[in-house]
């Protein structure tokens, strides 16, 4: 039995216990071993240990006799059978990775060991393969190289779209109409963008590394644009809309428009100054053209009024004593109509003064509660409709400008009127408060969402829907609130849609920076 | 005796509705369209008062009234200065200007200033 199983090396001489515990070593061992007769005929199997059984899943019988190529299945034009077949050509040891099929068809990888045993003369005799099943640690391999190449697509994905988000910001920053300036702490200019050198007729060279003061002829060598700019990075207060009126070389005079943000990164963008500019100088004279003309036009528009204001006057001196009321009325109406198109006038004409600079502030001492008292009076005179309350007093004497004051009162008082066409009450409540004079004008009206209470206050803005049931200009409140700013107080409102508003104003008693000058 | 006003606007409406107004009120009117010739027609009418506009071609109200004032005090003869401009309050002080009032204006309150300049 002993002597069947070894029967390919039974010319060799050893004792038969040394051969079975050869043999029982040989099957405990997790490779697969094969012995092959290269003295035989197409170098069959002559031996395997129970591994090889084990990874093959065929049994002995299946096996011995066999060349060793029944393991390649169909799979015959690897590259590995090449090496075998040179290795065994020259009687050489060699390793290889070669795909072998089980008895089921299942795919296994073979790491497989070749090594031949020569006789006394150095003939090969036979040939010891050991086998490996290699497909955990191939299949692994591949899963690696696999995660490998994706890793690699994606991150040359990631590269390729920041680079395409980088080529986007560039090609962004490069066509933008606005120049763009970045500076490192210290001022000196790291990059400008191309609308920077075409607006100020300059050339990279003569911008870049230099310092923002020095570009030019000095033009941003302003003592109050300095100290902002030296401010950003310890306190992150922004340069905004810093207008600078220069004569500028190669363009001329011209007016721009600066903002300056520290770059909010860490890392080598940090503590860097952006500054934008625009050339606003078109812009600008746009809207002194628009000035002019509406100070133009509402002025020509004063004289033909002057003439048919005067005209009417004259008819109603004229009118014999006993004509009828129909007459009287009619003059009435007119005279009414004419004084209305006069404060609309009147109204244009201050927004373009304001819009200039020019209000001037014709200030004098008046009693305050007077005032108010005798425009509430004037007002309620010609309105039916409204009963005008007024809760308070200050008391006080105020310095200011009382024609526009009284302007400011009975705009609000007629927009309160105006507003609550269904409220019956209009209140006006004056106090005072600290050092400040309030008044606040209620009404029981529509109301004004959140979202427009700051824009009523804008020129020209009229809420959406008010437009038809209610028409106006969108002054009113612009000229109130300027001429409340020019005697250094506040306008502003509170108010819920449809539950009315309350306008109110404060006005300083004491103005600080006067009182110590 | 009835009193003579020349009234000095570069616009006709105005002029020929203060001509009619201030005819009612029983003033005799000399008026002239063009600024020029304010300073002819003081030496020929020897007007009691002028009425100014503010804002003429070439020559404005407030360049008329400095070269009167440069010769002829207010008390001798009262300007009042009319005009749209809201700023008139202080041109009229600085140029000299007895009184002033705006257009469009009042015809009561017009003939009142009118009446306390004349007094």
């Amino acid at each position: 039995m002993k002597d069947q199983q070894l029967a390919g090396i039974g010319r060799k001489d050893m004792s038969l216990l040394d051969i079975e515990l050869q043999r029982k070593a040989l099957d405990a061992s997790y490779s697969g071993i094969i012995l092959t007769d290269h003295t035989q005929e197409d170098n069959p199997i002559i031996y395997c240990n129970a591994a090889f059984e084990k990874m093959s899943g065929y049994s002995r019988n299946e096996i011995i006799g066999h060349n060793c190529r029944f393991l390649q299945g169909e799979d015959r034009n690897q590259e590995a059978r090449g090496t075998i077949k040179e290795a065994i050509r020259h009687g050489e040891s060699c390793v290889v990775e070669i795909r072998n099929y089980s008895k089921s068809g299942e795919l296994f990888w073979n790491e497989l060991y070749i090594s031949p045993v020569k006789n006394n003369n150095g003939k090969v005799e036979y040939f010891i393969g050991v086998q490996n099943d290699a497909s955990k640690r191939k299949q692994g391999e591949q899963e690696l190289r696999y995660q490998h190449e994706k890793m690699e697509q994606k991150i040359s994905e990631r590269t390729r779209s920041l680079k395409e988000n980088e080529e986007f910001l560039a090609s962004i920053i490069q066509t933008m109409r606005e120049s763009l300036l970045v500076l490192d702490p210290g001022y000196r200019v790291i990059s400008v963008n191309d609308h920077f050198l075409t607006t100020f007729k300059v050339s990279r060279q003569e911008t870049e590394s230099k310092l923002l003061f020095d570009l030019g002829n000095g033009q941003w060598d302003i003592p109050s644009l300095r100290e902002m700019l030296e401010n950003i990075l310890p306190t992150n207060n922004p340069v905004e809309a810093f207008e600078v009126e220069h004569d500028f070389p190669h363009i001329g005079k011209k007016i721009m428009v600066l903002n300056a943000h520290r770059i909010e990164l860490e890392g080598q963008y940090k503590d860097q100054i952006l500054i934008a500019i625009e050339d606003i100088t078109e812009r600008k004279q746009i809207e002194q053209r628009k000035d002019d003309f509406l100070s133009i036009a509402s002025h020509e528009l004063k004289t033909p009024l002057t003439a048919i204001k005067g005209y009417v006057q004259i008819l109603n001196r004229l009118l014999p004593e006993n004509s009828g009321e129909k007459y009287k009325s009619v003059l009435q109406k007119t005279g009414q109509y004419i004084d209305r198109l006069n404060n609309l006038i009147a109204d244009l004409l201050d927004v373009s003064r304001i819009r200039t600079g020019n209000i001037e502030l014709h200030k004098h001492p008046f009693d305050f509660d007077q005032m108010i008292a005798e425009t509430v009076e004037s007002i309620q005179r010609a309105t039916k409709s409204h009963q005008l309350v007024i809760k308070g007093s200050t008391g006080h004497c105020y310095n200011g400008d009382e024609s526009y004051l009284i302007q400011v009162v009975s705009n609000l008082l007629s927009n309160a009127i105006k507003y609550s066409p269904d409220g019956k009450q209009v209140t006006i409540q004056l106090g005072v408060v600290a050092d400040y004079l309030k008044v606040s004008v209620t009404d029981r009206g529509m109301g004004i969402s959140q979202s427009e209470h700051k824009k009523i206050f804008d020129r020209f803005y009229r809420v959406g829907e008010i437009q038809q049931r209610f028409p106006g200009m969108g002054i009113g409140l612009y000229v109130c609130e300027q001429i409340i700013k020019n005697h250094s107080g506040t306008l502003w409102v509170e108010s819920e849609k449809g539950h009315g508003s309350t306008f109110s104003f404060t006005l300083p008693l004491s103005k600080p920076d006067t009182a110590n000058a | 005796m009835r009193k003579k006003i020349l009234i000095c606007d570069d616009d006709e409406g105005i002029l020929d509705m203060l001509e009619i107004l201030l005819d009612s009120f029983g003033f005799d009117i000399i008026p002239e369209k063009n600024s020029l010739q304010v300073y002819s027609l003081i030496e020929r009418h020897r007007p009691d008062l002028i009425l100014l506009d503010l804002w003429m071609p070439v020559l404005s109200g407030d360049q008329v009234l400095k070269t009167i004032r440069a010769s002829t005090p207010a008390e001798e003869l009262p300007v009042i200065f009319i005009s749209a401009s809201r700023d008139i309050a202080s041109i009229a002080a600085g140029a000299g200007a007895n009184d002033y009032i705006t257009k469009p204006f009042d015809v009561e309150l017009l003939l009142e200033k009118i009446i306390a300049a004349l007094n």
